[in-house]
C-alpha cells in the first residue's frame, strides 16, 4: 500500500518545496514586483499567485512565437536571436524591445523579419 | 530536527553569502526567476524534438522579470490614482487587460478561483478533522517530516483520496 509518490513532490511543489502547487516561486515573484517601483510597497497575497500563472502564460507565448522564427530558419534549436525577432514582430511585446536589442548588440544584428521594414530615413 | 543544527559560525553565515558572487552587479536571485523553472515551462511549449539554447533561456528569464515590472507598474499607478496602498489580484488583471494581455484574463480567473477553492477546502478540512495541532495551511516545507512521522495528521491532510478509501475496505 505504499505510495511514495504521494509525498514526493507533486503536493509540496518539488524537492525545494518553495513553489507550492505553482510552477514559479512566489517569494521571488514578490521581490521582483517590489523592485518595479518605489511606490510598490504593499502587495496582496493573491498577487504573486496571479503572476505565477501569468508568467507561465507569458513564457509559453513568447516561446511559441520564438519557435516559429526558429522553424522559419529551418533549425531545431531556439536561440536568443529568435526570441529577439519574435519580440520585434509582436506588438504585445513592445515593452521588451529595448531589452532584447540591448542584449543582442554583440556585433551581429538579429535576423530581420519580414515586418521589419521601418528603417529610419 | 536536524535542520536546526547550524554550522559552527554563529551569525557569520548569512554575512558571507553576499560575497560569493562579487562579479554580479545585483544579486541574480533577486532580479530573476530561477532559470530551471523557466526552462521547464519553455520546453512544454515546444515539440518534443525542439531544443533551447542557453542564451535563449537567459533572454526569456530577463523578459519575464520585465513583464512582471511592466504589469506591476501599471497596477501600482492605478492604486495610486485610487488612493489605495495594496496592489491586489484584480489590479493586476486590470493592468494586463489594459496593456494588451486580455487573453490571459480568463485563464487567470479560472486559476484564481481554483486556488481559492483549494484554500477553502484546506481550511475547512483542517477545522472539521482531527488536525488540532497542525493548523498551518502550507504543507510544503514540512513534507519530509511528514514522511518520517508515523502518526502525523499531515498524511491524512495531504492524501484525501486515501482518506475516502479507508471505509470501503471493511465492507466486502
Amino acid at each position: 500500500m505504499r505510495q511514495a509518490g504521494t509525498y514526493s513532490g507533486i503536493l509540496s511543489g518539488g524537492i525545494s518545496g518553495k513553489t507550492g502547487p505553482h510552477l514559479l516561486p512566489l517569494a521571488r515573484i514578490k521581490k521582483i514586483m517590489k523592485k518595479s517601483g518605489e511606490d510598490v510597497k504593499m502587495i496582496s497575497g493573491e498577487s504573486p499567485i496571479v503572476f505565477s500563472k501569468a508568467c507561465e502564460l507569458f513564457i509559453k507565448e513568447l516561446t511559441q512565437r520564438s519557435w516559429m522564427v526558429t522553424m522559419q530558419g529551418k533549425r531545431r534549436t531556439l536561440n536568443k536571436e529568435d526570441v529577439a525577432s519574435a519580440v520585434m514582430a509582436t506588438d504585445l511585446f513592445d515593452f521588451l524591445v529595448n531589452l532584447v536589442s540591448e542584449s543582442g548588440n554583440s556585433g551581429e544584428a538579429p535576423p530581420p523579419l519580414e515586418l521589419d521594414t521601418f528603417t529610419s530615413s | 530536527m536536524a535542520e536546526a543544527l547550524a554550522p559552527a559560525s554563529p551569525g557569520g553565515g548569512s554575512h558571507e553569502s553576499g560575497e560569493q558572487s562579487p562579479k554580479s552587479n545585483v544579486r541574480e536571485q533577486d532580479r530573476f526567476l530561477p532559470i530551471a523553472n523557466i526552462s521547464r515551462i519553455m520546453k512544454k511549449a515546444l515539440p518534443a524534438n525542439g531544443k533551447i539554447a542557453k542564451d535563449a533561456k537567459e533572454t526569456v528569464q530577463e523578459c519575464v522579470s520585465e513583464f512582471i515590472s511592466f504589469i506591476t507598474s501599471e497596477a501600482s499607478d492605478k492604486c495610486q490614482r485610487e488612493k489605495r496602498k495594496t496592489i491586489n489580484g484584480d489590479d493586476l488583471l486590470w493592468a494586463m487587460a489594459t496593456l494588451g494581455f486580455e487573453d490571459y484574463i480568463d485563464p487567470l480567473k479560472i486559476y484564481l478561483s481554483r486556488y481559492r477553492e483549494m484554500e477553502g477546502d484546506a481550511k475547512g478540512s483542517a477545522k472539521g478533522g482531527d488536525a488540532s495541532a497542525k493548523k498551518d495551511v502550507q504543507p510544503g516545507p514540512n513534507g519530509q517530516l511528514v514522511h518520517q512521522g508515523s502518526f502525523s495528521q499531515g498524511v491524512n491532510y495531504g492524501n484525501s483520496q486515501a482518506h475516502l478509501m479507508l471505509p470501503m475496505q471493511g465492507t466486502d
